[in-house]
């Protein structure tokens, strides 16, 4: 390229990135950097990675995407991109992107142990509906799942979920996003009642105190995290602390690093409650007016399996703590028991119950978390003295405290992803509550999140194995009696018995239970944990698996069938952020080959199925509900005729090609010009994105879940709206009458969520009575103990492992390791460790190692320097490489309330490969 | 040919440094400042497509660097483009090589 040409596309590359970022152009700029884009054309998009949910410009030239940007009108990233939101327009063009179905076949048929063969859409949907018939006369509802995800379009998870729990009766539908979000959902449940954080980002702008917990934003929420760093320059008198088990690039800019021991962040926040009611800092006209005090039973497990009857040998003795434990002596002072105290698990099934407590019953019990103790049993970095780190918890505690300063907590999966990850996230309310500094600019308590659409999709729609659109449950009879209304089912079409979680779908497929599972929008055998057995039963168990993908993941893999799936930019669709934010795109370019979106693919096998098929009686084992006969659910033919339907007519004509949206109409203004491959290649007159979304959006008007109609998101002028959008307006901070339209007026703050506000009342270890207390518009502050790991450093396997990510790769790396500059950016994932350890262990930096737990071992490259230190007896692996699959090593612990995985903690031992 | 649209900021102040740091890489060109808010735009040109993340890696290793953010990424024109893979991805070669990996078999 000559000289001229390049220093012209210089100039307007810099022209456009000002511009972006919202700085004066220099003369003459502009009209350069318009000529050179001259035949390309711009669209508003969503970036496809985290929860952040940064706007993106996408161009188009001739099918294919040329350029990507931030969006400078983008209230979330102003213009700015992290370096994997900036590769957004590459993901779609990895050479090994799969283009048409395959299915494992021998002699043309299909074959279980047989080669992957190409076959046509309509041969992989003959053996899919073939297995899928097997597998449900044989076990039923409960014997078919879906691997649902946080990465589903709006859309997507709500043709899923729909097609699962009204279509197939089967609540066997759960989301990766358990994986991720699934304590921080009963943290807010739990607390307020209701799902989804109270504040948003420009939080960041009004704090001036910033608290990270078990994050590592710079790394993980890069974006944010450049807010935060912007906030910190403007003013001295703002502080960052980084509290973590490591250190990490989050620690760059903050103020204050504190490194404990992975679990004492129970106890951290039990001595900031202390020194809150030791220093009289309570504000009693908050909390009298809005919160009442609660505890729960410590006796919960850790989410194992209670029997030990597939487990490998060397986890047998971690697995016989779901049963029974041993009280360390930190755990006695932390519980009021004794030491050595074995202590029966007697709650593992009502791990969630609760009850009501005296504000001196809350005090006493926080009462042994004294600075002493608690900086003793916290510290984590054997290298620090304990003077400089009770200095710093101290520190800490002021800074909450200044009633002058207002104080963020961000967390995301040191606190989620942690054997007792629903209470870690309720003693963060419980912090900020007795404060009163909770939901209102500047002040609260913020569980960030790792997908683009854990919140907007996952959670919402209700892809989970308990729930129904906005926060209902299937569970509760109303909550399925008004779906069964909006869904135009016949009553008890629903089935009332919660269905497993996704940990429990890779169980159930190990035991035989589950027969039949379709992997949607993600990677579970990559992304769970103890992977080893569940490799296992994906080849060698009687069972068969589809999975979903654009590329070839280790879960395609071991699948038996693998449909080609589009991605972001190749279909209609909307994402909902961590700040409540619903953002929504075009199709922008055609997918390659057979490719089709998921909404397709769930309409085309809804099609393959009468009601006659699946509304009749059906066993369900284990199914007790009022209105239900014992394990069954009832035919509801005869009502289904009443209702109009025919046993003849397809699940794709009751649950998708309704009357109502088939009035949607395709072609559609929105569209602007753009195409709709849903539409073609299901040859339709009518838009199916639009249509569910439309039918989506009655279950959550009127009921604190409002979003704004479809056409609205696609204006010009919108950047996508934070819910609940009420007459056109959305909402900044929940809670606060001064913001959010549902607070009573004249209340100040009303915590409105409905869910579990009846209480019985009791003493720090048990109910003492069984009459109930209504508790409505208020928040509960929860007494939550120090309780240890379940799985910690001995002789044998010495050293702590964490696994988490890099800013260059996201997850399981399915599209970032396809970007060539992503992947040679951090080819590998490295094993981080303290020099010394790796010293001690005949180890030097780039050496091969051994890293062995007592459910696998993988090979791995230490790195002893670089943007992760961890302190000596701590390592941390990224898990996005497929070729050292760490979740071979970590265990399938999880936090017994939100069956969320605690990927943070597993010890290992490590040798010289 | 690659071509990157970068904002960089300086810390309080050290935009003049900063600056003068920036125009030493290879590659980089500084455009224009924000004296106020130490806002730096510059490009980077790199030779061949992995150069770019390098060039980001060196910008943001300089001292006195609160923060570097590529905000524009103009590939259109690129005459090499970079196909590698991750070596367990690169098997993959055509259908064959969709097989269950043997780092998952042990």
């Amino acid at each position: 390229m000559e000289i001229t040409r390049r220093e012209f596309l210089k100039s307007s590359i810099a022209a456009t990135t000002a511009a972006t970022v919202g700085m004066p152009l220099i003369q003459g700029a502009q009209a350069a950097s318009e000529d050179f884009e001259a035949d390309w054309q711009w669209d508003k998009g969503v970036c496809r990675f985290c929860g952040t949910g940064c706007g993106i410009m996408v161009a188009t030239k001739k099918g294919r995407i040329v350029a990507t940007k931030g969006d400078p009108d983008a209230p979330v990233n102003r213009g700015l991109n992290c370096i994997k939101g900036y590769f957004n327009g590459k993901i779609q063009y990895g050479k090994d992107r799969l283009t048409q179905p395959l299915m494992r076949m021998t002699d043309g048929k299909f074959d279980k142990k047989g080669k992957f063969t190409p076959v046509s859409w309509e041969q992989a949907f003959d053996e899919m509906e073939r297995q899928f018939r097997k597998a449900y006369a044989e076990k039923g509802p409960a014997g078919v799942a879906v691997f649902g995800s946080g990465q589903y379009t709006i859309q997507e998870g709500y043709a899923s979920a729909k097609l699962m729990k009204a279509g197939f009766r089967s609540n066997n539908i759960d989301p990766n996003a358990r994986h991720c979000m699934a304590s921080a959902v009963v943290g807010f449940i739990q607390t307020f009642g209701i799902d989804e954080p109270a504040g948003n980002y420009d939080d960041i702008e009004h704090t001036d105190t910033v608290v990270s917990w078990g994050a590592n934003m710079a790394e993980c929420h890069p974006i944010l995290w450049s807010r935060v760093a912007d906030r910190r320059l403007s003013s001295d008198d703002v502080k960052i602390v980084n509290l973590s088990t490591y250190a990490n690039e989050t620690s760059n800019i903050a103020d204050t690093e504190i490194l404990f021991k992975p679990g004492t962040d129970l106890a951290i926040w039990n001595y900031i409650a202390r020194e809150i009611i030791k220093r009289d800092a309570v504000n009693h006209d908050f909390v009298d007016k809005h919160c009442v005090f609660a505890t729960g039973p410590y006796d919960i497990g850790y989410g194992m399996r209670n029997t030990d009857k597939y487990a490998f040998d060397a986890e047998k003795d971690i697995m016989a703590k779901e049963l029974e434990v041993t009280l360390t002596a930190e755990e006695a002072i932390a519980q009021r028991r004794k030491t050595g105290e074995k202590v029966k698990q007697n709650n593992t099934k009502k791990p969630v119950k609760h009850w009501l407590i005296t504000y001196e019953d809350f005090k006493e019990a926080l009462d042994p978390y004294t600075l002493d103790f608690v900086s003793q049993l916290a510290k984590g970095d054997p290298d620090e003295s304990l003077d400089d780190f009770r200095a710093k918890l101290k520190l800490l505690a002021d800074l909450y405290i200044d009633k002058g300063r207002k104080v963020v907590s961000f967390w995301t999966m040191g606190f989620n992803q942690h054997y007792r990850g629903s209470w870690i996230n309720e003693q963060a309310y419980m912090v900020h509550l007795l404060l009163g500094k909770q939901s209102m600019p500047g002040n609260g308590a913020f569980s960030l999140t790792g997908q683009p659409s854990a919140c907007g999709t996952a959670r919402e729609v209700g892809t989970f194995a308990h729930r129904l659109p906005a926060d209902m449950v299937v569970m509760n009879p109303k909550h399925r009696a008004r779906s069964e209304q909006i869904w135009k089912l016949p009553p008890r079409t629903i089935n009332p018995k919660v269905g497993s979680h996704i940990t429990k779908i890779m169980r159930d497929l190990e035991d035989g239970q589950v027969k039949f599972a379709w992997v949607q929008v993600n990677n579970p055998f990559q992304a769970t944990a103890n992977a080893n057995h569940w490799l296992k039963a994906a080849r060698e168990m009687d069972n068969f698996i589809v999975v979903s993908d654009p590329y070839p993941t280790i879960s395609a893999k071991v699948s038996d069938l693998i449909l080609p799936s589009a991605m972001i930019f190749e279909k209609w669709g909307g994402y909902g952020n961590a700040e409540r934010r619903t953002q929504m795109w075009r199709e922008q370019v055609p997918p390659p080959g057979q490719a089709r979106s998921d909404v397709w693919q769930a309409m085309e096998f809804a099609k393959r199925f009468r009601l006659k098929d699946v509304w009749g009686e059906q066993m369900v084992p284990g199914l007790e509900a009022e209105g239900f006969e014992s394990g069954k659910l009832p035919d509801v033919l005869d009502k289904a005729r009443e209702m109009g339907y025919s046993p003849d007519d397809t699940l794709y004509d009751v649950l998708f090609a309704t009357p109502e949206n088939r009035k949607f109409k395709w072609p559609d203004k929105v569209a602007k010009g753009h195409d709709n491959h849903t539409v073609k290649a299901g040859a339709l007159d009518w838009f199916p994105e639009k249509a569910l979304y439309q039918e989506y959006v009655q279950f959550g008007r009127g009921h604190e879940h409002d979003l704004a109609d479809f056409d609205v998101y696609y204006r010009d002028d919108v950047r996508g709206l934070k819910w609940p959008v009420v007459d056109g307006k959305e909402t900044e901070w929940r809670f606060n009458e001064k913001y959010d339209p549902y607070v009573k007026k004249g209340s100040g703050f009303e915590f409105y969520g409905k869910a579990l506000k009846e209480l019985p009342t009791g003493d720090l270890d048990k109910p003492t009575s069984k009459e109930k207390t209504s508790l409505a518009g208020k928040a509960k502050i929860f007494f939550r103990p120090y309780a240890a790991p379940p799985e910690q450093p001995d002789d044998n396997y010495d050293l702590w492992m964490c696994t988490g990510r890099v800013l260059e790769h996201w997850h399981t790396g399915t599209m970032t390791r396809r970007v060539p500059e992503l992947h040679r950016a951090v080819p590998t994932a490295l094993f981080y460790m303290h020099p010394k350890d790796a010293e001690d262990r005949g180890l030097k930096r780039k050496d091969v190692a051994m890293v062995e737990s007592r459910r696998g071992k993988v090979q791995a490259v230490v790195e002893t320097q670089g943007r992760d230190d961890p302190p000596r007896g701590y390592t941390f692996i990224a898990f996005f490489d497929e070729g050292v699959l760490v979740n071979k090593l970590v265990p399938d612990i999880t936090c017994p309330m939100s069956k969320e995985t605690d990927f943070k903690k597993c010890a290992v031992k490590v040798r010289k490969a | 040919m690659n071509i990157s649209g970068i904002l960089v900021v300086a810390g309080p102040g050290r935009l003049d440094t900063v600056k003068e740091q920036l125009g030493r890489l290879e590659g980089v060109d500084v455009h224009q400042h924000d004296p106020a808010s130490g806002r730096i735009i510059v490009t980077l040109e790199a030779e061949d497509v992995s150069g770019e993340v390098e060039g980001l890696k060196r910008i943001k290793a300089l001292p006195g660097i609160v923060l570097a953010e590529m905000v524009y990424h103009y590939f259109e024109d690129d005459p090499h483009p970079v196909s590698e893979l991750p070596p367990e991805l690169d098997e993959v070669d055509g259908l064959e090589g969709i097989r269950v990996p043997a780092a998952l078999r042990d």
